[in-house]
């Protein structure tokens, strides 16, 4: 076959025509989906892959933590099938972290092959998360689980079209095995018209342009992105630096569970090398993480700092060496639970950008709120009794940064989900928000302080419930840089109607609120940058007026 | 008696103005005086009567949209405000949804809110999710804000209780207090600005609101001063976000409710034009210096919006739903990181604007690439008010031309090419978001640039038809002349839908509608001229957000229709509707509009089919494989029948029409081109 050239015109229009492609599968899942969590919260994404498994483009709005996974399923699918076993009309599906490239089981990809004139031109895919996949507890996700089986249903790279027919006894299988089976078979219908209409742009696109021109835009696309990504890494100083933090607990008795990373730069080569030797090994608790959520971490750290308008594609992913050891909590080993994976890639985040610090100290920022504090409170409506559940994750400081302060109360790094409205939370829950606020005084000082953590005060109306939570940067304050203070680390306090206060453990679960007592969720606020000493009088007068410093 | 529109922009001041008995109409530009925006005006309309033959005391209706709203918050520009919240929840402002605006972007910042936390006054008072009082609102306690109001040294208030949309008892005691107090100090108040669910929205809706009043009162005040010492008392209606007027009086009260109002009247103006030409289903695409707003219009319709935000804060109040791209005649070209060609979204502006211009800019943007072209005229834009110089273009796209290697005709059609497919790219996603295929509309559009590049955008989407209205550069302000007075109300209250609480919706209902008489009645509105129209807010129940429900008619209405109407709803919305689903209302809307009576511009008389007289030709570049000699035309000259087979550029006063070589373009009776594009 022979290939051609483009243009650099060509170029950025067929760029642009792929580009429109993953966006409009990712509107065309979000519209159609059932869950919430797809179609609210935007938790999916949409890609397209050529058929070497290489990521040519990403939807725009797709999640930082998904960057990878698709890429993981085409690897499986072209380990475990010869090209031409891949048929037009085939379609597959999978979601397990360790046979099948996934990062966490309620994550269920798709996979669609392109063919135009019999050939394979490339996949087009998307991944969304299923409001529930089976496993020990409603929404596959609470903690207290120790290994893969207990957290739903895995599926390996299976067919779920053959030919252009659906393989029904597939999606029976799928189905009996998740909770609301109506839903998700609507959540996976929205996921096969997406690559339906990704297929089908792809084919206009070919048919615009030529099979050549679009297949040497591919290869041109990763190509220049990987140009631009090791132009970045050959302008940095050569070094090795370390780095290390320490989580507070697996929540089933592991503590202070230590990562670390030397960072190897090479501007020569260029080569940027993440070695993550000396982290701990992987742990009982739910907070595992598979290469791939690895990857897509330390990726988002490294877009972050070095040229966030770089494209998500392979060229990005190339650019990047990371070795980890196998059996570590970074890349578990199977049957290792890894449903609650967001809270140490936030701290991955953390870790890579602390690596940073030296090398790039316009860029990096204190250590932030490394953490997805997740709030569950379940019980009886008294004036319905049904049962309902509320859950929540809640943001809290960013670290403070060279030219400014951290930002206050906020989503960090790889998440940027939404809070629900105190009007929502009390009208769909027997629930009283008493206050959500600042928490004031928490962000570590400096000469631009981190971010102030979140406090949110809730209680239950005259009912008893039950409080769960999963909290982290509980004992490990997040750091401060080039001398800035820790922020203070976040804490779940349970207060009774007289007032008296009790401090929870990190991961509590089970617990007991009275009517009349609430529970207070506190997040950390972010380290601070540079000395306090170095405040200008400015920012100190107006930490004091605004009140969000009651010190100096 | 003659309605006159006046839009004023970031440059110019447009007139276009209308006599109601006669249909003669007259249009033209103003450069706008942004210091003092109300003198543009006031010139304006003196020139009217000495220039235009519109004596000032044949003016009856003045309708107004401006941007002094939307300017003050882009300059942050406003009040020193106070915001009085309910105990525990000052920061809620401030803590917005716990969202960054670029989530790869570790130094991008949602903006501060525009009120200080120390003038954030937390209030002893609850309401609870059903409306009752938990907490009481006393007066000791109104006395003790008061204190706290008196020594901050603020301009303007704000006041947002939790649920004041179910109950709207203490927002509304401690707001009656206040004014009684602080005669000086307006108060925004979130069950008057906007009294719907969702705390963070509406108060910070609010607090805009409070943010632009005083502004807003001033500059109004100074318009209706000088409007009634020059003309006399004329009725003065001012341009909603939402495309509808509202009094100038309401304007005072809301000014954040002309926020978005800017690019609003040419949608409207664009409305009026697809219908005139019979052709229901556009696509607008309003291309201006620097950015393209796209809007779907379907059956003469377009659609509102209530997630739209400015400056990165959310204003939960309808507004036409608008799409905006960065790409406009001012955009620049560059090459990215990772040497691919870009153009936009970053513009030239106005000052120092396109290397043609003259004014010192050096960076090529697709003004200058038009020009290389020969799409646009070196004798300049305005009717040679305003010359452009070629070799400044060339010289600014020349090192291009250079990177690319190829020639400099070739490097500025792939600025144009490129600037195309951007914008393709926005009206694809807006069309798919909306469940809808581009290739069923046909484009429409307006703006300084829009027709300059509508036959290739036409192409790339493969859309047949392009319908260029008959004044594209002044759309906004004879859009503002087809406006209607009209007003938004709404009521809060989740209620789930059945046979047993229908009695309950009705009631409710009513409510609002009762609501919207009065409204009539303190606009001094005729029955006759009242239109009112009913939407749902609707949602199964578990599910965050809403879908509108037109309610067609209440007389006939039944439990089981509106769950039916629903269920089609939600079906076109999201490709499915499953009906055992548990549904509920959120919000009652009602949009009461008047029935404007106006009549229609004269048009010359037809006379068949014909070609008309080019002015003129000169070489245009269509492709890179050579320039065609290309006829010029004169638009003003061309009447309806008129049939030009591309290719051809049609010019005017503000605004350049391109047909392609395939292309035919042909007059029609409401004087708009229409070009039939070739595939």
């Amino acid at each position: 076959m022979k290939i051609g050239k483009v243009d650099l015109i060509s170029l950025e229009i067929i760029n642009n025509a792929l580009r429109s492609v993953a966006d409009e599968m990712f509107i065309s899942l979000m519209k159609s989906a059932y869950s919430t969590n797809i179609k609210e919260r935007h938790d999916h994404s949409s890609a397209v892959i050529d058929v070497r498994g290489r990521l040519v483009v990403q939807a725009e709005k797709s999640l930082a933590i998904h960057l990878g996974s698709m890429t993981g399923l085409i690897d499986s699918i072209l380990d475990q099938y010869a090209i031409d076993e891949i048929k037009p009309g085939d379609m597959f599906v999978a979601n397990d972290p360790y046979c099948a490239g996934g990062s966490h089981l309620p994550d269920v990809n798709l996979a669609l092959p392109v063919f135009v004139a019999g050939e394979l031109i490339c996949f087009v895919c998307n991944i969304a998360h299923h409001a529930d996949i089976g496993g020990m507890v409603p929404g596959s996700m609470a903690g207290g689980m120790s290994e893969i089986y207990q957290e739903g249903l895995r599926i390996p790279v299976v067919r779920l079209f053959s030919k252009g027919e659906l393989v029904g006894d597939i999606l029976k299988l799928l189905l009996l095995n998740a909770r609301v089976p109506e839903e998700r078979r609507g959540d996976y219908y929205a996921q096969i018209s997406s690559c339906r209409l990704g297929a089908r742009r792809v084919e206009e696109i070919v048919e615009r342009f030529g099979r050549n021109q679009v297949v040497v835009s591919f290869d041109e696309i990763m190509k220049r992105t990987r140009s631009r990504v090791d132009n970045a890494i050959a302008s940095l100083p050569a070094g090795t630096h370390v780095f290390e933090d320490v989580m507070d607990d697996d929540g089933l008795g592991t503590e202070n569970i230590v990562i670390k990373l030397t960072l190897t730069i090479d501007p020569a080569a260029p080569r940027l090398m993440f070695d993550f030797t000396g982290t701990h090994s992987q742990v009982l608790g739910n907070i595992n993480t598979t290469m791939n959520a690895t990857r897509a971490s330390v990726l988002y750290a490294v877009k972050a700092l070095l040229d966030p308008d770089a494209p998500n594609n392979q060229g990005l992913i190339d650019a990047v060496e990371i070795f980890v050891p196998s059996g570590t909590l970074l890349n578990a080993e199977f049957p290792a639970a890894v449903a609650a994976r967001a809270n140490t890639c936030q701290r991955i985040v953390d870790v890579v950008i602390g690596g940073f610090v030296d090398v790039l100290p316009e860029c990096v920022v204190g250590g932030a709120n490394g953490a997805n504090t997740t709030t569950v409170i379940a019980g009886v409506d008294p004036d319905t009794k049904r049962q309902y559940v509320y859950f929540e994750t809640l943001g809290g400081g960013f670290g403070g940064r060279a030219t400014k302060d951290g930002k206050d109360g906020v989503q960090v790094h790889i998440t940027n989900t939404s809070n629900l409205p105190i009007e929502a939370i009390e009208t769909e829950y027997p629930l009283i928000v008493e206050r959500y606020e600042f928490a004031e005084d928490s962000g570590g000082q400096g000469r631009h302080r981190g971010g102030l953590g979140l406090r949110r005060v809730i209680k239950p109306v005259a009912h008893s419930a039950i409080f769960s939570g999963f909290g982290e940067r509980f004992f490990n304050a997040p750091w401060g840089i080039f001398g800035g203070d820790e922020g203070r680390p976040g804490r779940f306090t349970l207060v009774s109607a007289t007032g008296t206060s009790k401090r929870l453990i990190s991961k509590p679960s089970g617990i007991v609120i009275a009517a009349g007592e609430a529970i207070v969720i506190e997040t950390a606020g972010g380290g601070g940058y540079g000395p306090a000493s170095e405040r200008s009088p400015e920012s100190i007068a107006d930490d004091l007026e605004s009140g969000k410093y009651t010190r100096g | 008696m003659w309605n006159v529109g006046v839009d004023v922009g970031g440059t110019f001041t447009d007139f276009f103005a209308v006599n109601a008995k006669t249909g003669m109409s007259v249009s033209f530009k103003r450069p706008s005086t942004p210091e003092t925006p109300a003198t543009a005006i006031i010139n304006g309309l003196a020139e009217l009567a000495t220039e235009r033959g519109v004596p000032q005391e044949a003016i009856n209706r003045l309708c107004h949209g401006t941007t002094v709203a939307t300017n003050t918050l882009i300059q942050r520009k406003g009040a020193a405000v106070a915001l009085l919240t309910t105990d525990g929840f000052k920061d809620l402002i401030e803590i917005g949804r716990q969202v960054r605006p670029r989530i790869y972007d570790l130094q991008a910042d949602f903006p501060r809110p525009v009120v200080d936390r120390k003038n954030r006054i937390e209030v002893k008072e609850r309401v609870s999710a059903s409306g009752e009082i938990m907490v009481d609102l006393t007066s000791e306690e109104i006395d003790r804000v008061a204190a706290l109001l008196e020594v901050s040294s603020v301009t303007a208030c704000a006041i947002g209780f939790l649920f004041s949309f179910k109950n709207t008892d203490h927002e509304k005691r401690l707001a009656a207090e206040l004014r009684a107090r602080f005669p000086r100090i307006p108060f925004s108040v979130s069950s008057e600005v906007h009294p719907e669910f969702r705390e963070y929205e509406r108060i910070s809706t609010t607090v805009l609101n409070a943010y632009l009043q005083p502004v807003m009162n001033s500059y109004l005040g100074e318009l209706e001063r000088q409007v009634r010492e020059r003309i006399g008392p004329i009725e003065v209606n001012i341009s909603q976000s939402s495309g509808g007027l509202m009094s100038l009086d309401r304007a005072r009260r809301f000014p954040i409710r002309t926020a978005l109002s800017g690019p609003a009247a040419g949608i409207v103006g664009a409305t009026r034009m697809a219908r005139k030409s019979g052709i229901p289903d556009v696509i607008t695409l309003d291309m201006g210096g620097t950015s393209a707003d796209v809007a779907l219009v379907r059956n003469y319709q377009f659609d509102l919006a209530y997630d739209r935000s400015i400056e990165g804060f959310p204003i939960r109040l309808p507004a036409i739903d608008i799409n905006a791209v960065g790409a406009g005649g001012g955009s620049i070209a560059w090459f990215d990181r990772d040497g691919l060609l870009k153009v936009g979204p970053e513009s030239a502006g106005a000052h120092p604007g396109p290397a043609c211009y003259g004014l010192g800019g050096i960076a090529a943007t697709v003004t200058d690439a038009n020009l290389v072209l020969g799409r646009l005229s070196s004798h300049g834009l305005l009717n040679g008010a305003m010359t452009l110089d070629i070799q400044n273009a060339r010289r600014a796209i020349e090192p291009i031309a250079v990177k690319l290697k190829l020639s400099l005709e070739a490097a500025a059609l792939g600025m144009l090419n490129i600037v195309c497919a951007n914008m393709v790219r926005a009206v694809r996603s807006v069309s798919v978001e909306r469940g809808h295929d581009p290739r069923e509309f046909a484009l429409l559009p307006f703006g300084g640039a829009g027709p300059l590049h509508a036959a290739d955008i036409a192409k790339a989407l493969g859309i047949r038809k392009v319908i260029v209205p008959h004044a594209p550069g002044i759309l906004c302000a004879a859009g503002l002349i087809y406006s209607d007075l009209t007003e938004g109300l709404v009521k809060t209250a989740p209620i789930k839908v059945s046979a047993s609480t229908f009695a309950d919706i009705l009631n409710l209902t009513r409510s609002v509608l009762e609501d919207a008489d009065k409204w009539y009645e303190s606009e001094d509105v005729k029955t006759e001229m009242r239109r009112t129209k009913i939407v749902f807010d609707m949602r199964c129940v578990g599910q965050n957000f809403e879908i509108p429900v037109d309610i067609q008619d209440l007389e006939t209405f039944t439990a089981d229709r509106l769950r039916q109407d629903f269920m089609r709803e939600h079906e076109r919305a999201y490709g499915f509707a499953n009906l055992e689903e548990q549904i509920e209302i959120v919000n009652f809307r009602v949009t009461t509009r008047v029935e404007t009576n106006f009549v229609e511009p004269l048009v010359p008389i037809a006379e068949g089919p014909h070609a008309p007289d080019p002015i003129d030709e000169r070489l245009v570049w269509f492709s890179d494989a050579g320039p065609s000699t290309t006829k010029i035309y004169d638009r003003d000259t061309l009447k309806p029948c008129a049939i030009i087979a591309g290719p051809a550029i049609i010019s005017q006063f503000d605004s350049t029409t391109i047909v392609h070589p395939g292309d035919a373009a042909n007059v029609d009776m409401a004087l708009n081109i229409i070009i039939e594009v070739a595939s």
